[in-house]
């Protein structure tokens, strides 16, 4: 049954149309307003967005000391409608910003209705974890996007998941997980933690006769090359689900060849959400407008026009705790005509982002590694890390440092680094001022230089 | 125009968070986009599944039906084919079962029940109760309504309506800061205004009207007609007005043609009954109706039983999906409609082409002045054991009262109903007591409640 022409879960007394519980009505009713907006001109969901940042950027003046001062620096009255020069004022919040500011930009008065306070720990897409703070309402766009996502791709939500994923047990559950079944009826997902050996992958996947599978680029052309080389197919599959990484064509088409299905993609950070989703018509992204306003600067902060790609900049519109004004994220994107699909959210024509190789193990083994970020992303000084496979035995972590490690820091690294990847390499250490992004604009956090 | 989603939550504006309740609607309105494009035979589908839910109720908790439908398979019955069997429930057998009909309990989630009063639309008045249930669906076809004909909730609403005794009193009638529980629990609206068609003439209401000056007019087709003859031409005092909104009665089609040549400006009909809730709403590209399937089943029946074709008129025969303080199934509400075929504007909700029901004359009071007359349905009920009423003005002073009554009124009875009628119409008319069998209706199948017979030297 295709999500949209499914009944909601209803009341025991209400068979049609659904009387759905509160929670799950909240999530439905956001569609029907999402159903509208994503009509709306890009000139009118501006209008809007910029509405909702005013009381973003008020409440930050009012309750973040960091906002109050960069705000103030830049001529801000709290009182005046905020127009889009005011907003294009607003100096870029880095990633190094939110490094060294730590819970000076967290609201000391966060709104009570927004619910309670979640947090954690990103390396985002360069290898420099942050800590970040949501609450339960960001926390309900974050399940209301994922909703919009399974809409406008139409999934069937009578056919089975297989995720593949970071931080996974090998487990059956009996439905597809919260959001999707808190309004809906669902099948069974399964999932598999992602340092399984490719091999090992394959063979689960073909048990599970999944028709969806959701997975990082990386494993995902993994999964594909070793069908192909092994003559597998996998019978049912109806799509193959994304995110994590940068997407290029060629992984598209890798899949097309393999199993002959479309690559469905998703553009997120956990420290914000949902940044864009893939058009149900075409290959290129739908920024999230309802949740976050998206720029796309080139290296005068001016904005990119289609074709540009510059550097994505991004504000969130509903976090009271630890609001995200014109943050950088450090990912690029090219910048899209309208989308033929009639929709007026804007187009991202490809996003670039992190990319990571598979670790390769001496006894042949491979899959997609950690780099065990949130272990030490609050407690060593480490600002940015990339970890290359330069043998079978040997690995160097290449670290920016806020400070040197101390002797018992290294060996808390070390580790931690062990635990993640699997094996207990060799790790050598080299320190820099900056690590950069690849030719191709992708940060690698992983390299293997093992063939 | 872009209406915008109500917020309740501080510091979000946008997307609005409107509240449980709000919620509730917007997630039925989330369905109902989806529902009203499905096919014909889709949507009966779904209504039988429901069906099945509302029999089961009705055999255990209502004893109407725990006799009527005994020993039946009530899953054969909750199929097209069986429910064509179902014994069609009438007004009058409504009248005899009273409290028979109303549900002994209901699950917890309908909430509470409330009491309906209607004459329909053949002077015969019954009782039946809804629920929170019903009052929502009622709420929510409202605002499918309403976005349907892109309603702008940023516009001024003016409503000329039955109104409690204290609302709405003329000259100045009463104004509201929002459109009404429907709408504003989930949106933001402008205001509205509300004049009591019982109490306002027709000169008052225009009057009010050019004061007003509104966006939107809600009132009866058979008052705005007389309140379009009175002004004549829109003047630029109603240049605001985008578009009027006709309920209650029969629109008919040259009603329709004379009001919008007038005003020059479209009007927007809707078919729904105080005991069904709404029945068809105007489709927002035409002028014939669609049937609100996700809230009712509606069958269109010949002479023998048998459903009509496109092109034929038949009898208005209604099922409730939710109702479960009185399920009314296969309930013969006294219209008549005639099908149309499948709209071009894709939507499976099957089509009506016209409504055949009630409609009302206008009284003249001595004084000259016109008024839409009000009956008294809602308070003889309990006193009196009428049937089925209609009023004829035979002169500026006198009224008969056709009556169809169990026996005679006593004196005491006779004094009370024509008491109330004389409340009801504003006047202390002449009320002659006409004893008949049966009222019938008039020759295009319309029943006129009230009948105006003046001379037309005296009107």
């Amino acid at each position: 049954m295709n999500i949209n022409e499914a009944t909601p879960k209803s009341i025991a007394s209400i068979v049609w149309p659904a009387m759905p519980t509160p929670h799950a009505a909240s999530l439905l009713a956001m569609q029907y307003q999402l159903e509208q907006t994503e009509w709306w001109s890009a000139e009118a969901l501006r209008k809007v967005q910029l509405d909702q940042l005013g009381l973003v950027l008020r409440h930050a003046y009012e309750t973040i000391p960091f906002y109050r001062m960069r705000l103030s620096s830049i001529g801000y009255q709290p009182k005046n409608p905020l127009t889009a020069e005011d907003f294009a004022r607003i100096p870029l919040l880095l990633r190094s910003d939110i490094q060294t500011q730590g819970k000076a930009l967290l609201s000391n008065r966060p709104v009570v209705a927004h619910g309670r306070v979640s947090s954690g720990i990103t390396s985002g897409s360069t290898g420099r974890p942050i800590n970040y703070y949501g609450t339960e309402l960001t926390g309900f766009f974050w399940q209301a996007l994922t909703l919009r996502e399974h809409i406008w791709h139409n999934r069937d939500i009578a056919k089975r998941m297989a995720v593949i994923r970071m931080g996974l047990q090998n487990a059956n559950h009996p439905t597809w997980g919260p959001p999707t079944d808190i309004p809906f009826v669902t099948a069974p997902c399964a999932t598999l933690d992602i340092r399984t050996d490719v091999d090992k992958q394959v063979d689960w996947l073909l048990e599970q006769r999944a028709n969806y599978l959701l997975t990082f680029p990386t494993n995902a052309r993994a999964l594909a090359e070793a069908c192909l080389k092994r003559g597998v197919h996998f019978d049912g599959l109806l799509e193959v689900r994304t995110l994590g990484e940068t997407v290029d064509q060629e992984l598209r088409d890798l899949c097309r060849e393999a199993w002959g299905v479309k690559l469905v993609d998703i553009y997120s950070a956990c420290e914000i959400g949902y940044i864009a989703l893939q058009c149900p018509v075409n290959e290129h992204y739908h920024a999230q407008s309802e949740s976050l306003l998206v720029e796309v600067l080139d290296k005068n902060n001016q904005p990119c026009q289609a074709g540009e790609i510059g550097r994505i900049v991004v504000s969130t519109l509903h976090n009271s705790m630890m609001p995200l004004i014109r943050y950088e994220l450090l990912d690029y994107a090219e910048v899209g005509p309208t989308c033929s699909c009639g929709r007026g959210l804007p187009v991202l024509k490809r996003i670039m982002g992190r990319q990571r190789n598979l670790v390769a193990l001496p006894d042949g083994r491979r899959y997609w590694p950690s780099t065990g970020y949130k272990e030490w992303g609050g407690r060593l000084p480490i600002r940015q890390a990339q970890i290359v496979q330069r043998s079978l035995s040997i690995v160097e972590a290449k670290l920016v440092l806020s400070r040197p490690l101390l002797p018992a820091e290294e060996t808390e690294f070390v580790t931690i680094l062990h635990r993640s990847l699997g094996h207990p390499f060799e790790i050598i250490f080299s320190y820099h001022q900056e690590i950069p992004r690849s030719a191709g604009g992708k940060f690698e956090d992983f390299i293997s230089e093992v063939t | 125009m872009t209406n915008m989603i109500r917020s309740r939550v501080p510091s979000l504006n946008w997307p609005g968070l409107p509240g449980p309740y709000g919620d509730a609607h917007l997630a039925l309105l989330w369905q109902l986009e989806r529902s009203q494009w499905w096919k014909a035979d889709a949507l009966l589908a779904y209504q039988m599944k429901q069906l099945r839910a509302t029999l089961d109720h009705a055999v255990k908790q209502v004893s109407y039906y725990r006799t009527r439908l005994a020993g039946l398979d009530l899953t054969a019955c909750a199929t097209p084919e069986g429910w064509a069997e179902l014994p069609i429930l009438t007004r009058s057998n409504i009248q005899e079962a009273g409290p028979q009909l109303r549900s002994d309990g209901m699950p917890s989630e309908h909430g509470r029940f409330h009491e309906v009063q209607t004459s329909g639309s053949t002077g015969k008045p019954i009782r039946a109760f809804g629920s929170d249930i019903t009052a929502f669906y009622w709420n929510v076809l409202t605002l499918r309504w309403h976005l349907w004909h892109k309603h702008d909730f940023a516009g001024k609403l003016a409503s000329i309506r039955i109104l409690d005794e204290s609302i709405g009193t003329p000259p100045n009638g009463t104004p509201v800061p929002a459109w009404g529980p429907a709408t504003d629990t989930a949106w933001v609206t402008g205001p509205s205004t509300l004049l009591n068609l019982a109490t306002a003439s027709v000169s008052q209401q225009a009057e009010w009207l050019q004061r007003e000056s509104p966006d939107y007019l809600l009132t009866h087709p058979s008052n705005l007609a007389a309140l379009v003859r009175e002004m004549g031409p829109r003047t630029t005092a109603l240049r605001n007005l985008r578009e009027v909104w006709t309920i209650s009665e029969s629109l008919d089609a040259n009603t329709r043609r004379f009001i919008e040549e007038t005003w020059q400006l479209r009007v927007v009909d809707t078919y729904s009954s105080r005991e069904c809730g709404y029945l068809a709403i105007q489709c927002p590209i035409a002028d014939h109706y669609h049937v609100q399937s996700e809230s009712v089943l509606v069958e269109i029946l010949d002479d023998e039983g048998r459903p009509t074709e496109p092109g034929e008129i038949g009898r208005v025969v209604i099922s409730t999906l939710h109702n479960y303080a009185t399920p009314l199934l296969r309930y013969e509400i006294g219209d008549y409609a005639e099908v149309a075929p499948p709209c071009s504007c894709g939507r499976g909700l099957p089509t009506l082409r016209r409504i055949v029901g009630r409609q009302r004359n206008m009284l003249t009071l001595p004084d000259g002045q016109k008024r839409w007359p009000r009956c008294g349905y809602d308070q003889f009920m309990d006193i009196v054991p009428v049937r089925q009423l209609r009023l004829v003005q035979r002169s500026l002073q006198t009224i008969d009262a056709e009556l169809v009554a169990d026996h005679p009124l006593s004196d005491t009875e006779s004094k009370a109903l024509i008491e109330i009628v004389q409340q009801a119409l504003g006047y202390p008319f002449e009320i002659h007591l006409v004893y008949v069998s049966n009222i019938s209706r008039g020759s295009g199948g319309k029943f006129e409640e009230f009948l105006a017979a003046l001379e037309p030297s005296k009107s």
